[in-house]
């Protein structure tokens, strides 16, 4: 008797982005913004998030004429069999770089701020092992945790930027502008890539009960995070000041390092558990992602069998870099660098392709 | 590895052949007989089929029937017949009869009489409690049912106690059982259908459910999987659970084990199926979810703040007893920061003289408690109470004053023993005890990363897992149209649909109307 066919439903996909993409705060991610744009990192993100809709909106268009291929089929349907294939390939080295890159951050983060004495090297194979059960495990499974421990997880976020709100300095915001116009207009291009994660959904959408709930999970989820994330950068802001946020590493942790809650004096360690579920959750998911997107290129059919490959080729790649704490937001940026022309233009491309070969047209006369 | 292990092992096994007369085959070849127009020949039959002289309970009386004077024998097996309905109804009847004319059916006065044209049918008879009657000149038999099984009465449930509601539980005659259900579902649609599992036992398991609700797909499933089954004896519901279920290795059950009739006739009227047997004062019942482990009926019995209070106590306690341990050997040896001084200063004061780590520590009482209980278990009667003593003296006090263990621990350990007991089904007990202990190594080995991994692979687990298709945390997630009855549950008059992961043939469980 099967019952879902291996499909999941809006609330497990919405989850699964809010996890995945609303832990970017608890990342470098808002030090990479913070770095140029100063206390106005949060108009920055305003700017990201309408600029990111472009994209959004054109693929969104293109799959809901092609709803039951995922992305890489979409690519070698619009392109051709060797455009589309390297442009998947391309899209997931890219994609398996910043899985790499994403990891060994979090085992950084993991490392330096929790377990200092533990070896790096036995954090990361934990970790990675789990991430490998939970991508093996299939997407319904990462969906069905991901919606079971949503709600904890945001929750705990919730009372820590409260509790930091209250410690705040309203003042800090001030001047609105920051840097300047132009400073936040470069911060927004080069870093449009934070929701590079939504060119990679594509590889799920099939997988979703339906195109509407797709469509209207993405967008929600789209605007839950984006005044998630906003909030979280004007409240680090205000808690810290912005001559000493951009040489924190990791904001979000020395954030709930400076919070005490009543008899509490530190509570960092109570919210750990939580932050680390999200992370497992999310690398889950990615790892899912690479895989899938590794199996659809190579037509291998059974995947699953492929991810204990990986965590090895991962864990080699992640401990490589010498010196995480300089070397890491280095090669983040580069990756961010590249991706965000790409997530900018290849939607409208693929957009400009299925225009050409008319599949909106037919899809009309379909509906007709 | 594994496998060539597999390869030797199975290799030894196949150089010394183990007796392989087929018993079971020559037993059946026996009975493959029809009946003689002789009734000496019958006679000779059965007595040679039942070991007659040998087995003492095997019982024959040869009479003549009164008024025609035909020879009239009845086979029977004392000990699991009624004998009084057989002296009154059949062999009184027989010989005081007065018509030279009279049938067998117009002689005895027995609820129903059947006819038998076979030694197979003859011998099944007899084995289920009826007694077999040969004539004189006819080349069939006949038996009437009189079967009387010696067992218990309805008597109170005592693993599922309940404070408000019934009382009564199962017991081992399948009958009663029946009955209990009957009892509460007056309708003809309750279909209580058997088969025989097992090949040289004859276990007959009736599989119960509601013909316009239950989901056709599920109880041909469950049909087909006992149909199946290829085993000499089964003996009740606990062993074959263990035959059906579809993971046996995993530490999560997927069928329901209850002993209470009021529990699995709710399951019933949900749409689950039901599986009764004799010898077990139980019902399995299937699909399962893991919120049907958790629930007890009381939580439905009670009004809905108090019901829901139980269910918020057990969360807790069902938290407590797989966590505490460990974050208590976490929180002292990675994240000793968290607490707050005064305290610290408490813990490292009662532990000054402990010359163990706090996970030895920890682990040496964890162990020490499922000692205690397991003996606590199996020690008779009249020791009970000694064991008690012994284990919280010597174990608890006797432990701190000769500075093995620190008092802290004990509280510890003693809370999650505790209130592992508000989880009243057992194998979901057992499941949590074990994980409890892999909690505590994981914590032992890297603190909150270790448990938080830990339980992430855990929930990947639990999301993953199915019970006869039904996934096992539905209908919390993956999400389907149900009462919403998981971790807390709803005014009773609210609940007012079916659980949709079962795909029951009606959805609605009241109107709209009866609501208000």
């Amino acid at each position: 008797m099967k019952q879902n066919e291996g499909k999941i439903g809006i609330r497990d996909y919405m989850a699964i982005i809010l996890l995945t993409l609303g832990s970017k705060i608890s990342d470098d991610t808002p030090t990479l913004l913070y770095k140029t744009a100063k206390n106005s990192a949060w108009i920055s993100m305003l700017g990201i998030a309408l600029l990111s809709l472009i994209p959004i909106l054109f693929l969104l268009k293109v799959f809901s004429v092609h709803r039951n291929k995922n992305l890489h089929e979409i690519n070698v349907h619009l392109f051709g069999k060797v455009m589309g294939n390297l442009i998947s390939m391309g899209v997931l080295l890219l994609g398996f770089s910043s899985f790499v890159l994403d990891t060994s951050v979090y085992v950084d983060i993991i490392g330096s701020m929790y377990f200092t004495r533990t070896p790096t090297l036995a954090l990361y194979i934990l970790m990675l092992v789990v991430c490998g059960y939970g991508a093996k495990r299939g997407i319904e499974s990462i969906g069905s945790a991901a919606w079971l421990t949503l709600f904890y997880l945001k929750a705990t976020l919730f009372l820590a930027l409260i509790f930091a709100f209250t410690k705040g300095n309203l003042k800090f915001i001030f001047p609105l502008w920051g840097p300047g116009t132009l400073e936040i207009a470069k911060t927004t291009g080069s870093k449009l890539s934070i929701f590079a994660d939504f060119y990679y959904l594509g590889i799920i959408a099939p997988l979703v009960s339906s195109f509407k709930e797709f469509r209207k999970g993405t967008l929600w989820a789209f605007a839950i995070v984006v005044v998630e994330i906003t909030a979280a950068l004007i409240i680090f802001v205000i808690l810290f000041d912005f001559t000493s946020i951009e040489v924190i590493s990791y904001p979000f942790h020395e954030t709930i390092l400076y919070l005490s809650i009543g008899f509490l004096s530190n509570v960092e360690s109570m919210f750990l558990p939580f932050w680390l579920v999200a992370a497992f959750i999310r690398f889950s998911f990615y790892l899912y992602l690479v895989v899938t997107l590794f199996g659809g290129i190579f037509k291998i059919k059974e995947f699953e069998y492929l991810v204990p490959v990986f965590i090895v080729i991962v864990l080699f790649l992640g401990i490589m870099p010498k010196n995480l704490t300089y070397t890491l937001p280095y090669l983040r940026e580069m990756i961010l660098g590249i991706l965000s022309p790409l997530f900018f233009i290849l939607p409208i491309l693929m957009w400009g392709m299925a225009k050409l070969r008319g599949d909106f047209k037919r899809e009309a006369e379909q509906s007709h | 590895m594994f496998k060539v292990l597999k390869k030797l092992a199975g290799k030894k096994r196949n150089k010394r052949p183990v007796g392989s007369e087929d018993t079971l085959a020559s037993q059946a070849s026996t009975k493959d007989q029809s009946i003689s127009y002789q009734i000496e020949d019958n006679i000779k039959q059965v007595k040679k089929i039942f070991h007659y002289p040998d087995n003492k309970d095997i019982k024959l009386r040869e009479c003549k029937i009164g008024a025609s004077e035909k020879r009239v024998a009845i086979f029977f097996i004392s000990t699991i017949t009624d004998v009084r309905t057989i002296e009154d109804s059949a062999i009184g009847p027989i010989l005081k009869n007065k018509h030279p004319d009279a049938t067998l059916k117009e002689i005895i006065a027995t609820q129903n009489i059947t006819h038998l044209s076979t030694m197979r049918d003859i011998v099944q008879n007899m084995n289920t409690g009826n007694a077999v009657i040969f004539i004189e000149g006819e080349t069939s038999a006949y038996a009437f049912e009189c079967a009387n099984f010696q067992g218990r009465s309805v008597e109170k449930a005592e693993n599922e106690v309940l404070i408000k509601g019934p009382k009564e539980a199962f017991t081992e005659k399948v009958v009663v059982n029946l009955s209990l259900i009957r009892k509460r579902i007056k309708n003809e649609d309750l279909m209580a259908e058997s088969v025989t599992i097992s090949t040289r036992s004859k276990n007959e398991v009736f599989i119960l459910y509601i013909r316009n609700l239950a989901n056709e797909k599920l109880v041909d499933n469950i049909k087909n999987r006992l149909k199946n089954l290829d085993v000499d004896a089964i003996q009740n519901l606990s062993l074959l659970e263990q035959y059906v279920e579809e993971r046996p290795f995993s530490m999560f059950p997927s069928v329901l084990y209850s002993e209470r009739p009021d529990r699995a006739t709710s399951f019933l009227e949900d749409g689950h199926i039901i599986l009764l047997m004799d010898n077990s004062p139980d019902s399995l019942i299937m699909p399962a979810t893991f919120w049907s482990f958790f629930h007890t009926s009381d939580d439905h019995y009670l009004r809905f703040i108090f019901g829901n209070f139980a269910r918020f106590i057990r969360a807790g306690a069902m938290f407590i007893t797989i966590f505490i341990s460990a974050i208590y050997i976490a929180v002292t040896t990675y994240h000793s920061e968290m607490i707050p001084a005064d305290l610290l200063l408490a813990i490292a004061g009662s532990r000054e003289k402990v010359p163990f780590p706090v996970f030895f520590e920890i682990l040496l009482m964890e162990i020490a408690f499922e000692l205690i209980r397991e003996a606590g278990l199996r020690v008779p009667n009249p020791m009970g109470p000694t064991i008690g003593i012994v284990g919280a003296l010597i174990l608890g006090q006797a432990a701190v004053e000769a500075n093995i263990i620190s008092p802290i621990v004990i509280i510890v350990v003693a809370l999650s023993g505790l209130t592992s007991f508000t989880i009243s089904d057992v194998s979901l007990n057992f499941a949590l005890r074990i994980i409890r202990f892999i909690f505590i190594f994981s914590a032992g080995l890297f603190g909150i990363f270790g448990m938080t991994s830990f339980f992430v692979m855990g929930i990947f687990y639990l999301t993953s897992l199915k019970s006869f298709g039904v996934p096992f945390l539905a209908p919390m997630s993956p999400h389907y149209v149900a009462s919403g009855d998981t971790i807390f549950r709803r005014v009773l008059k609210n609940e007012n649909l079916r659980p949709g992961y079962l795909k029951p043939k009606d959805m609605k469980k009241k109107s709209d109307e009866a609501v208000k």
